[in-house]
């Protein structure tokens, strides 16, 4: 029943994707000001807001995770499972989107990078993840899965930051579209298009989420039953 | 059609062929480490049957 729900679940997201994608390139007029390569933002933008979900829920898998891991640990490995995988689908997405944003900046504004509030803090906030991800991958002891928890709670405190950094500071990246002055928005003929795109790549990454929680949770069973192993082995 | 409208559309393309290609690369690297799972579980099977069998005999 699971591979069924899932199966189909895909083969939605499949199928949003590539409608996304008809709607991008088809749908969408071009810019009158930046021409073809404004539809880089149906692309830039839901991948940013994908890795700010995915991040988020890192968070709360880290919160999660501190919260049960001693009364509750079998909910704690799998809220420890959900930190590990937002994270790794948040890095996946804020790398695209922060490579898109510089082939967009080299058109838009003749550089690949400036060291502009919003890229600025964006960077950080991928560096903190990658050192997160690092971390899991290279560290071994009893500690890490707490000491990562930590480290996945403090990074969060950067996506606000990142959020109203090109609000808080005007420099070289735009004023935000959603959400900011008056007057700022979107064109009904793009924002169709664009709420679309937002679907069809939250969609997408919350199938690699899923994927991603579940290769971790067979690793997690794995090592659990070597440790039983190595125990009744010693007895 | 303009030298920059043209270069407008490279970049555009490139764009989208960079995030399948990164996309798609990740779903394949999910993929890849399943499939080692799965082998792996099936192996440690296999082989706690053949120690189970040898502790009876």
């Amino acid at each position: 029943m699971k591979k069924t729900i899932f199966t189909l679940y895909a083969a939605i997201t499949v199928a949003l994707m590539i409608w996304g994608y008809y709607q991008a390139i088809y749908v969408a007029p071009t810019d009158a000001l930046q021409g073809e390569i404004f539809r880089i933002i149906f692309y830039h933008v839901p991948l940013f807001i994908g890795a700010f979900l995915f991040f988020a829920i890192s968070l709360c898998g880290s919160i999660g995770f501190l919260a049960f891991r001693r009364t509750h640990p079998e909910w704690a490995q799998s809220a420890d499972a959900w930190a590990l995988a937002g994270a790794e689908v948040g890095v996946v997405f804020c790398s695209n989107a922060l490579i898109l944003g510089s082939m967009w900046g080299r058109r838009a504004w003749g550089i690949w990078w400036t060291w502009d509030a919003r890229l600025t803090t964006t960077l950080i906030l991928w560096l903190i993840y990658v050192s997160y991800l690092l971390m899991r991958r290279f560290a071994a002891g009893p500690q890490v899965q707490t000491l990562a928890a930590v480290l996945g709670i403090f990074g969060a405190l950067d996506i606000p930051i990142v959020y109203m950094s090109n609000r808080w500071f005007r420099t070289q990246h735009p004023a935000p579209v959603f959400g900011g002055d008056p007057g700022s928005g979107m064109d009904k003929s793009m924002l169709v298009p664009f709420g679309w795109n937002v679907m069809a790549w939250l969609a997408w990454g919350i199938l690699l989420l899923i994927l991603r929680h579940h290769v971790e949770r067979q690793n997690q069973k794995f090592a659990e039953d070597e440790a039983a192993e190595s125990l009744n082995a010693s007895n | 059609m303009n030298p920059a409208a043209i270069l407008d559309h490279q970049f555009r393309v490139a764009a989208y062929v960079i995030s399948w290609g990164i996309q798609l690369g990740y779903l394949g690297w999910l993929a890849a480490k399943w499939r080692a799972q799965k082998q792996d579980a099936a192996r440690n099977r296999r082989d706690g049957e053949k120690a189970a069998l040898r502790a009876g005999q």
